[in-house]
């Protein structure tokens, strides 16, 4: 069943961080808009650590995130995941299906996510109508390819220190980017195994790295909030600089 | 391959016993940590801190006991992985 995104009780129409995210690059004509709110979209909830697509897929639509988190992975033939990436409201973390017939990742909840699925046939029709989003769109996968470099650089050549530092500047930048940062605190609803698998370190050690953090006065945690009391230090530390991110100067957290 | 155990202190940074691991002619083969009890992660676990050469890899495994570590270096020198 197709449900646009005004109907929907449960969801604030007027937060669609997929629009959001795509004024922080272009002021959308009133057609673009149209064409964006309207767009057909199945709505899912899904629970907590659920696959959404698995590798080996060959998906007709493609999810927006317009709650919660995700983590695209994948499984070495050992059974070992890696985490190449986090997803957060207003991504589309299977965008690259609409292109490339097999998925070659799999993509799971973090946590319950509210998602909405667009048909494939719609996202053409909706990139042909309006060039402009198309190139926005190629734009998204341009940066998650850039995105990809930095982790690699983070993952084989930062010690584990500065590679959460630079973990967690980057999560604050992309969530400030769609709204979901006050100050400098947002939700942090990774785990530390979650982390491990993402950075390349083992859930002992990155542990020792959030006391070691927190000790520090680099971060404070409650529950699944996180605080950062010193954004310059932690930038600092992680070596962080987020231009490989593109976004608008206003939203670089100076 | 034989080895024996011999307790070490580890600087971790935190307050934790280890163990050094030594083959029969005193070459170091690993060093196991006992992972002090404010680890949420593993407490009170046995840790692969650092292995040398067939115990050497990224995926440095916690165990329950001395005992279960001991069981997976002597198969892991056994089968020559």
């Amino acid at each position: 069943m197709h449900a646009s995104f005004h109907p929907q009780a449960s969801f604030d129409p007027d937060y669609n961080p997929m629009i959001r995210k795509l004024e922080s690059i272009f002021t959308l004509t009133d057609d673009e808009r149209r064409a964006l709110e309207t767009l057909p979209m199945q709505l899912a909830v899904l629970r907590d650590h659920q696959d959404i697509v698995r590798e080996g897929d060959r998906p007709s639509r493609s999810c927006l995130i317009l709650g919660g988190f995700t983590a695209t992975y994948k499984i070495t033939a050992g059974g070992k995941r890696q985490i190449v990436a986090f997803g957060i409201p207003g991504d589309i973390p299977d965008l690259q299906s609409l292109h490339l017939k097999v998925l070659d990742v799999s993509i799971g909840t973090l946590t319950q996510c509210r998602l909405g699925f667009i048909t494939h046939d719609d996202l053409r029709d909706l990139c042909t109508r309006f060039p402009r989003i198309a190139a926005a769109f190629w734009r998204e996968t341009l940066i998650e390819g850039a995105i990809f470099r930095e982790w690699v650089i983070n993952i084989g050549r930062r010690e584990a220190y500065s590679r959460m530092a630079h973990v967690l500047c980057e999560f604050l930048v992309r969530l400030r980017a769609v709204g979901l940062v006050e100050g400098h605190a947002c939700d942090l609803p990774i785990t530390q195994v979650e982390f491990a698998d993402a950075l390349g370190i083992t859930p002992v050690h990155i542990n020792r790295v959030f006391q070691q953090m927190r000790a520090d006065g680099l971060i404070e945690l409650k529950g699944e909030r996180l605080n950062i009391p010193d954004w310059d230090r932690l930038k600092h530390v992680g070596e962080f600089d987020s231009t490989y991110l593109h976004l608008e100067i206003d939203q670089a957290v100076a | 391959m034989s080895f024996t155990l011999q307790p070490i202190r580890v600087a971790t940074g935190f307050d934790e016993e280890g163990m050094l691991v030594l083959d029969e002619e005193q070459r170091l083969l690993a060093v196991l940590t006992h992972i002090s009890d404010e680890n949420e992660v593993a407490p009170g676990q046995w840790y692969l801190e650092a292995g040398f050469g067939r115990l050497d890899g990224i995926n440095q495994p916690t165990f329950a006991d001395l005992d279960a570590a001991q069981a997976w270096i002597g198969q892991r020198l056994a089968s020559g992985q």
